[in-house]
């Protein structure tokens, strides 16, 4: 079509799902406007878009929670029954949401089968269950995990592999993965892309949901993009330069995913010296200077969310101190962190670093209310000042009256910025901040954070995706196993690199643990 | 859940539910030894009393609701005083806060095996299966005030005419009224036989006393023996009656409340009240006049009595007055009203 | 834009179940107005009701900052007998209203900050300290006075049928322009509350507690001496519902406060605060104890048997939580 080769093995294989001139409408939206997309036996398909560019929307379409306005649906040629998630699946569409839909009480055997349940007579076949559940983790090269473990005990990623390996118990055909890496690191990934090929190999259709392009790029044999509910290209060849797949999405050339780089070199605003809070964190010691972004990249498990937890004072501190501007910080103080200049956004900003139910004003204003409050609060101060926190850094929507609940995590991310920078802190310890973002999204908290550090900030930056640390950070750092050991130059870092320093020699990374 | 962990867990709940009982769940345990003639307050001994002299001790367990109100806990003086006249009785007194626990209580009482067994039931209906059990392993048992249901659940029963205290009261308030008048009646806890039967002598009486309906029962709300609810309930009615002549209460303690409702209202000139129980408020608003006019009573001085049958059931003995001499199966306790005019009689016997 | 949020804005302040609510205290006011026209819709009424929703009303506002950091405090109710009794022993035989206030108040004020303590340095959890607290405060109650209720009738500034001013049954009795005090300190209470709940850096933290304690931590809250208020202020509350109605009764009862953190839950959860925490609302409150107010009054004017009050009583609940937006309801 555009006269780049398509990737070899994706030939003239069947097509197992096919949706045509897919129409979907809400009252006052019109979140599908005629899509079309179709996934071969065998193949990677991805599906690249925004939000709100109705990905969402085509993918519960095609499992049945959601019933289309017009248009048709068909599975190896026939079509789907609508509004019945039990046909869909009974027909081998199988999805794997971001929110695993495990029980984590039950074990891995029972989460499987759940529903479907094999039986001897009225009682469950516990037996059978479990060896079925075995036999399925060692088609997807898991047989290490054991199916009578409880599922709160694995790993995200291992509960991915078993909410695959649920996937398969119905024989699915088109497995549709919506963003798995968004929970996994650098090396889950890899092991993930081997269950892929794995499927791929036996026939199965992946749909595969990113918003990561190195990702599309590797794993990827064909890519749709969609953008306002309409296919912007469809099926067009997954090594489709990068440029070009965001111009797709967003309609205009994005001049660059990542900014210019930060220089630093400024004042040491931070200072962490043999920092140790067991087993997570063994003896760390770095520094944060004004004007860089400091990357921390890492597995996993290697203790770096642990680490910045530390260093507010919300996890205890064994050993070790913290430094902020010359001054000792005590202990297990988040208020003094926090008047100290840090300001943490969590690595799950809608459980830890959002009120989901509370407007976007209150959220902003909840670290700094001394500034609103003489006496009473000051509400409508509160929220003038937020609509010029939520304006500056272009949020959609910028009315600080809204639910948090109601944006994207983009947005919302922005939200959580908002709130430190109203409070004016010296140190920003982000955590995992593009997580679940999509890429115009991305391409607005780089520029953001950049322009702080540009401003004087120190920005420390913990992030699972290597690409992001290779692009904007002044200086990475790579912890393993709950020790800094390396620590690379931003401009020079190359992702394999850092990638190398983050595993550790002997085996890949262990997907289960025991939770204390 | 594997095996193992199955076993773990009910052993645990074993242990526990074990570990429980044995300290008395969540029963109150006031023990009261008496020892030879002294008037001592109990301090907690073991169930081995010391025997008496010559001839047989009678071991003597008596439970009840807990003492908090006025008149039982008059029933529980009165009863420790009783024993302690007598160098033959071993005397215990058990409380239980509710109808479960006092059916648990006197299950490990049998276990223990005294020689008779007293008591005041939370409610009649549902520790009657416990006190059959009780006869059933050869304990005799004395009923006090609140009947069982069943006649083989006790040996003797001792009670105070709730019924006739319902007549007593129509009596009273029919004669004062002549017969003509709107009466609000506040009953105490409802759903329990001494309630029932308070106000179902009243009515009945009041029918035959005032025949042709002069006086009418405008309001009849529960005050559950409870001051404060009393005053709560009070105060409504006095909102949607403006005329009221005449009050009656089925319980001295709650009819505070309803005193103070009425006074807040300044509507004491309007009506009077009568109460139930005998306290020492009361018989002091009797004495002052106004309000206040009248409480029925029978005596919590029963409870002596009741150890006085216990004892003698225990020594195979009886009354002397009956021929031959027994324990008679019922003993009634009359009413008796106190009003201004005879109320120095009763103050002797009046509770705080 | 979701139909909760449109509804919202079209109301302005106050949210749909507010109002929902405050349509059923209208409701049920209208109900008594024609079932007895003579004597439920008057003045006189509508003071005895609000006289007798101060206690509960009272209460009702210190749970709702308790309940709205997802906390529960079971023991108001026997705090209040306790705080009365103990108050009732200070001043017996002889002593002033001053003496019992402050002796009640402080008494309740200790108890809650037990409570206080077990729960954030303890970690008890709230639903078993404070049903610790429960039991403790009850038999506290009964041990002081020996079973018995304090008079408290002398306590009357001088003149027994009409109590001087501040003296303590005047507080049962007294009015300040044709208001009874008892109603003037609920209202006093419940406006209070409203400010601070919702103009206070306090009350946002509370809400904050209630709503996310990670992210609240996160975000610089003092958690625990957030938690710890709370509970001090229940006491707090509790000391003062004991005064008012220790002037109406004329006596401290070990009895009485029987039930009243049911009533207090209640009227708060069905105001529409949210017993999971993070949202609270003191007009719900205030709709919630006159809601209730109303139901005792009306039944017990209409003179229905106790099986039929408490039947309607719970439908009448129910009913209320029903018409509330659904994501309310749990």
């Amino acid at each position: 079509m555009n006269g780049v080769a398509e990737k070899p093995g994706a030939g003239a294989a069947a097509t197992v799902l096919e949706v045509r001139g897919l129409v979907k409408t809400y009252p006052g939206v019109e979140a599908l406007r005629g899509v079309d997309f179709n996934v071969r036996s065998g193949e990677v398909h991805c599906l690249l878009g925004p939000n709100g560019a109705g990905k969402s929307t085509l993918i519960k379409c095609v499992s049945g929670a959601v019933e289309p306005t017009a248009g048709e649906i068909l599975v190896d040629g026939e079509p789907l029954p609508e509004r019945d998630p039990a046909a869909a699946l009974g027909r081998g569409v199988a999805t794997i949401y971001q929110e695993l839909d495990l029980v984590e009480d039950l074990s891995v055997a029972q989460n499987v089968f759940l529903g479907h349940e094999p039986r001897r007579g009225p009682l469950l076949d516990l037996g059978r269950m479990r060896s079925d559940a075995a036999a399925l983790l060692a088609r997807l090269g898991h047989e290490k995990i054991d199916p009578r473990l409880s599922v709160r005990a694995l790993r995200p990623a291992a509960q991915q592999i078993v909410s695959i390996a649920r996937a398969l118990s119905y024989d699915a055909r088109v497995l549709i993965m919506d963003e798995p890496s968004a929970i996994l690191d650098a090396g889950e990934v890899e092991t993930l892309f081997e269950v892929v090929r794995r499927l791929t190999a036996e026939g199965v259709g992946v749909v595969y949901i990113s918003h990561r392009l190195d990702e599309i790029r590797r794993i990827g044999d064909r890519v749709t993009v969609l953008a306002d509910g309409a296919t912007a290209a469809g099926g067009i060849a997954a090594d489709t330069p990068p440029d070009e797949l965001v111009r797709l999405m967003v309609g205009r050339k994005v001049e660059r995913l990542y900014p210019e780089r930060p220089a630093g070199g400024g004042e040491t605003l931070l200072e962490v010296r043999d920092a140790r809070a067991l087993p997570a964190v063994r003896g760390v010691s770095f520094e944060v200077r004004a004007g860089e972004v400091l990357g921390i990249g890492g597995l996993v498990g290697s203790g770096r969310s642990e680490l910045l937890r530390l260093i507010c004072g919300l996890d205890s501190r064994e050993a070790g101190e913290v430094i902020v501007a010359g001054r000792r910080l005590a202990p297990n103080r988040p208020d003094r962190a926090i008047a100290a200049g840090l300001g943490l956004a969590p690595e799950d900003r809608k459980s830890q670093g959002l009120l989901l139910d509370w407007d976007l004003t209150k959220n902003i204003t909840l670290a700094d209310l001394g500034r609103f409050s003489r006496g009473l609060l000051d509400v409508r101060g509160e929220r003038e000042a937020a609509r010029a926190q939520l304006r500056a850094l272009n949020t959609v929507p910028d009315d600080p009256g809204r639910r948090a609940r109601e944006l994207s995590g983009g947005n919302q991310q922005k939200v959580v910025l908002s709130r430190w920078l109203l409070r004016e802190c010296r140190v920003l310890l982000l955590d995992e901040p593009t997580r679940g973002v999509d890429i115009p999204s991305k391409a607005e908290i780089y520029r953001i954070v950049t322009e702080l550090a540009g401003r004087g900030l120190g920005v420390v930056l913990v992030s699972s995706e290597l690409e992001e640390l290779a692009g904007i950070c002044t200086r990475v750092l790579v912890m393993r196993e709950g020790e800094l050991v390396a620590e690379v130059d931003g401009e020079k870092a190359t992702e394999r690199e850092l990638l190398s320093h983050a595993v550790v020699p002997t085996t890949g990374p262990d997907l289960i643990e025991e939770v204390a | 859940m594997s095996l193992k962990r199955l076993m773990l867990a009910i052993a645990v709940a074993g242990l526990v539910v074990f570990g429980v009982s044995a300290c008395g769940g969540d029963t109150e345990t006031v023990t009261v030894e008496s020892g030879g003639g002294t008037a001592g307050a109990g301090d907690s001994g073991g169930a081995d009393g010391d025997s008496g002299g010559s001839g047989k001790t009678v071991r003597i367990v008596a439970s009840v609701p807990p003492t908090d109100h006025g008149w039982l806990g008059a029933i529980s003086k009165d009863a420790q005083a009783q024993a302690d006249e007598y160098d033959d009785i071993d005397f215990k007194l058990l409380e239980a806060a509710d109808a479960d626990s006092q059916a648990q209580q006197i299950e490990q009482v049998i276990s223990e095996k005294p020689d008779v067994l007293v008591v005041l039931p939370q409610d009649g209906e549902a520790l009657t299966p416990v006190a059959q059990k009780a006869e059933a392993a050869g304990i005799p048992v004395v009923n006090i005030d609140r009947l069982f249901t069943q006649p083989d659940a006790a040996t003797a029963t001792i009670l105070g005419d709730n019924y006739q205290i319902g007549v007593l009261a129509a009596d009273y308030i029919g004669e004062e009224l002549k017969c003509k008048g709107k009466v609000v009646e506040i009953q105490g806890l409802a759903g329990i036989s001494v309630t029932d039967e308070r106000t179902k002598g009243f009515e009945e009486e009041l029918k035959k006393v005032c025949p042709d309906g002069g006086v009418e029962v405008v309001a009849q709300q529960p005050g559950d023996f409870n001051p404060d609810k009393g005053l709560t309930v009070m105060e409504n009615i006095l909102q949607s009656e403006n005329e009221i002549d005449a009050v009656y209460t089925h319980d001295d303690d709650m009819a505070q409340g309803v005193v103070q409702a009425i006074r807040n209202a300044d509507r004491d000139d309007e009506m009077f009240l009568t109460g139930v129980g005998g306290s020492q408020a009361a018989m002091d608003q009797i004495k002052e006049g106004g309000l206040y006019r009248a409480t029925f009573l029978y005596n919590p001085n029963m409870a002596a009595s009741a150890v006085n049958m216990a004892r003698l059931i225990g020594l195979d003995e009886g009354f002397d007055e009956l021929v031959p001499p027994e324990v008679p199966r019922q003993v009634i306790v009359p009413a008796a009203v106190v009003t201004k005019e005879n109320v120095a009689e009763y103050e002797e016997y009046a509770f705080d | 834009m979701n139909q909760a949020a449109a509804l919202r804005n079209r109301f302005g302040a106050l949210q749909f179940q507010e109002y929902a609510l405050g349509l059923v205290v209208i409701a049920l006011f209208v109900t008594g107005a024609i079932l007895r026209p003579d004597t439920f819709p008057t003045w006189d009424n509508v003071r005895n009701m609000l006289t007798q929703a101060s206690i509960i009303g009272v209460l009702a506002v210190g749970m709702t900052f308790v309940i709205a950091t997802s906390g529960i405090d079971l023991s108001v109710g026997s705090m209040v007998a306790a705080a009365g009794v103990f108050g009732g022993t200070l001043v017996d035989p002889s002593g002033g209203t001053l003496l019992f206030i402050a002796g009640a108040i402080g008494f309740a004020v200790l108890l809650g900050t037990i409570n206080a303590t077990a729960i954030t340095l303890g970690r008890v959890v709230p639903f078993i300290a404070t049903l610790a607290m429960l039991s403790i405060a009850r038999g506290l109650a009964l041990l002081l006075n020996d079973k018995l209720p304090v008079g408290l009738l002398d306590l009357n500034g001088g003149s027994y049928g009409d109590p001087a001013p501040f003296s303590l049954l005047w507080f049962g009795t007294g009015k300040i322009l044709g208001i009874p005090i008892s109603v003037w300190v609920f209202l006093g209470i419940v406006v209070g509350g409203w400010v601070v709940l919702n103009r206070s850096r306090f009350g946002r933290y509370v809400v904050a507690v209630g709503g996310n304690r990670e992210a609240a931590r996160i975000a610089g809250v003092p958690v625990r001496k957030v938690i710890f208020s709370v509970y001090v202020l229940s006491g707090l509350m509790a000391g003062i519902a004991t005064v008012l109605l220790c002037a109406r009764l004329g006596s401290a009862s070990p009895v009485s406060g029987n039930l009243y953190e049911l009533d207090a839950i209640g009227a708060v959860v069905i105001g529409g605060t949210s017993l999971a925490g993070g949202r609270a609302t003191m007009v719900g409150t205030f709709l919630g104890v006159l809601t209730f107010a109303l139901i005792f009054s009306l039944m017990t004017q209409l003179d229905l048997s106790t099986e039929i009050q408490q039947v309607t009583k719970g439908a009448i609940v129910l009913g209320a939580v029903l018409i509330q937006r659904p994501e309310a309801r749990y």
